[in-house]
């Protein structure tokens, strides 16, 4: 049998790789030892499989790196792969973990004073500027969106602007910085996906991780 | 190199084609226009600039925000520069050479220019080199253009080449025959784009398994066909299936060696299409060498007649292929006879003739990338350093 060449997955650093791990095994990919170890400088992992290996990298840059054809695999969270929207990425797969849902919120005194029906220009801090601008631009509100990259919470305390477009599981956080949440964009959960290119010049081999993982999916 | 930046700074998109790339690249576009001429594809050359109405009408429509327009002084009409040359060529069989005898093969080279450029392929400017079949519906129509352009990319030395065949029909059909509502066949067909299993199995509803059966339908050749036959599809779209899977069974027995892959969905870039589509890609190059399918050419007046064609992208191509071979390059000393060069050049030699006297040939030579230097009437190879 002639060997096949090399392949990567990329997956996320952080939160959901505990969920990942267990849907990882199922689909038949162990990662080295040195994966688990914290310390290790390492970037790039060997797996059981002898043709694939895992790179770990910042949630927000999966996309990037598999739309590019850097890696063939990859494991996004649904709000990345939305905002940036990359034709050359398909997510053939729900994985049913990191589940939260991303939403507008806003303090809960403005809620009271204005009617959203009237909006045209908002001011909106966010680490998704694409999903909100086309969310708000959508029902005809131009969004001007201030791109923070965590404690978006603060901005309508601090008087940065008054509405926040960020992800939310249980609310504890908005509730506890006096805010509501206004409206849901999305539910977010995490994707199995796949460079576009990839798929189409190696597709037993593609097809046959995406067949794993749902079924680990399917068997979870 | 600081204090010229400015100068040498181009807009987005757009770049210097230098040495050797742009001599590569003419002398590729040639060889796949050659082989386009030998299979009866006869070249014509439609201008950079048309009134916009002639560039959007028929097969340009989805194109009109990537065209950049100006206003013409003498006649004062918006103009539009070509974004695309196919529906240039479908303006041309159906105007000038709409008596000429069916079917018509066309084929062109020339450079178009769109307002952007996507992130993973930020030219503005690129070269496309491509052919129509026009005035025929046929099976056998649709199969020629896929293995003309497959033969002419390995022709011209592109390695690991497979087309995916595609049926951006299909879905649309389906959703015809199931009744569904426009605005949820839209989102489904979005869905289906990016192949986004928990958008469509959300949309779909109770037909959840049907669209998430065919969103999985990418993969090799064999695979997909068996899995066509089992598919239990209403009417017309039963029909689109009958002949994608005719179309594929022809392209494998002309070019048994192409890799073939099938996906059912695809649709992006296909929004003007009516029947069987097709992209190249090869293995480990990011993007597509080329597309095309069927299509109907409709002219400014309204005709309508049915066309196939296939476009190739110049620099998506070139990153296929390997690094050209440099020419052998001979230095001729100061004196060296006309004549004596002429010999050399016709022999293949590029020849570099010295303008004055120098000290030493030999460093002169290298000094200007030559790999063979003529001394007392003989050839020295260089070394490389």
């Amino acid at each position: 049998m002639p060997k096949i060449e090399p392949m990567i997955l990329a997956v996320p650093k952080g939160r959901i790789l505990k969920e990942l791990l267990p849907l990882m095994k199922a689909a038949g990919i162990e990662p080295e030892a040195s994966f688990f170890d914290d310390k290790c400088r390492q970037l790039r992992f060997a797996t059981n499989v002898d043709y694939l290996e895992l790179i770990r990298v910042r949630s927000f840059d999966v996309p990037t790196f598999v739309a590019f054809g850097a890696a063939h695999l990859g494991v996004a969270g649904s709000d990345v792969v939305m905002e940036f929207d990359y034709p050359e990425i398909y997510a053939p797969v729900d994985l049913k973990i990191g589940h939260c849902r991303m939403s507008v919120a806003a303090p809960k005194t403005l809620l009271r004073t204005e009617d959203p029906a009237q909006w045209s220009h908002i001011r909106v801090a966010t680490k998704y500027p694409k999903i909100t601008q086309r969310h708000f631009a959508a029902r005809g509100v131009q969004a001007e969106c201030i791109k923070l990259n965590g404690a978006m919470e603060l901005a309508p305390n601090l008087g940065l602007c008054r509405r926040i477009v960020d992800l939310v599981s249980s609310g504890a956080t908005l509730e506890a910085n006096g805010l509501a949440e206004v409206e849901k964009i999305a539910e977010v959960s995490s994707r199995f996906v796949v460079n576009r290119a990839a798929l189409k010049t190696r597709p037993s081999e593609i097809n046959h991780w995406i067949r794993s993982f749902q079924e680990a999916v399917n068997a979870a | 190199m600081k204090k010229n930046g400015d100068k040498a700074l181009l807009p987005a998109g757009l770049q210097d084609l230098l040495m050797p790339a742009a001599a590569h690249e003419a002398e590729v576009v040639r060889r796949l226009i050659d082989c386009f001429s030998s299979e009866g594809y006869d070249r014509i050359k439609p201008p950079l600039l048309e009134f916009e109405n002639a560039l959007l009408s028929g097969a340009g429509e989805t194109l009109s925000n990537q065209i950049f327009r100006l206003m013409d002084p003498t006649s004062h009409r918006m103009m539009g520069l070509r974004a695309d040359i196919t529906p240039q060529v479908a303006r041309i069989a159906a105007t000038r050479l709409q008596k000429a005898s069916r079917p018509l093969r066309l084929c062109y080279g020339g450079d178009v220019l769109q307002v952007t450029g996507s992130q993973l392929r930020p030219e503005r400017q690129f070269t496309q080199v491509g052919g129509e079949l026009i005035g025929v519906t046929s099976d056998a129509a649709d199969a020629e253009v896929i293995v003309a352009a497959a033969c002419a990319l390995e022709n011209v030395g592109v390695k690991d080449l497979s087309v995916d065949i595609n049926l951006p029909t299909l879905v649309p059909a389906i959703a015809t025959d199931l009744s569904l509502e426009a605005d949820l066949a839209r989102d489904l067909r979005v869905a289906l784009d990016r192949k986004d299993a928990a958008e469509v199995e959300l949309l779909a509803g109770k037909h959840a398994t049907l669209f998430l059966n065919l969103l999985h339908a990418a993969g090799t050749a064999e695979e997909i066909l068996a899995f066509a036959k089992t598919l239990d599809l209403p009417g017309t779209a039963r029909k689109e299936v009958e002949r994608l899977v005719a179309v594929v069974e022809l392209v494998r027995v002309q070019a048994p060696k192409l890799t073939v892959t099938l996906d059912l969905v695809e649709h992006r870039g296909f929004e003007y299409h009516t029947g069987i589509s097709f992209i190249f890609f090869a293995k480990g190059v990011r993007g597509e060498l080329g597309r095309g399918g069927r299509y109907n050419s409709v002219s400014v007046d309204n005709v309508v007649e049915p066309a196939t064609g296939f476009t190739l992208f110049m620099d998506t191509v070139l990153r296929a292929l390997p690094k050209p071979k440099i020419a052998r390059r001979i230095f001729l000393p100061f004196g060296t006879r006309r004549e004596e060069g002429g010999a050399f050049r016709a022999q293949g030699w590029v020849t570099i003739s010295g303008l004055e006297p120098v000290k030493d040939d030999r460093a002169e030579a290298l000094r200007l990338s030559c790999s063979h230097l003529l001394e007392g009437g003989h050839i020295h190879e260089l070394g490389t350093n």
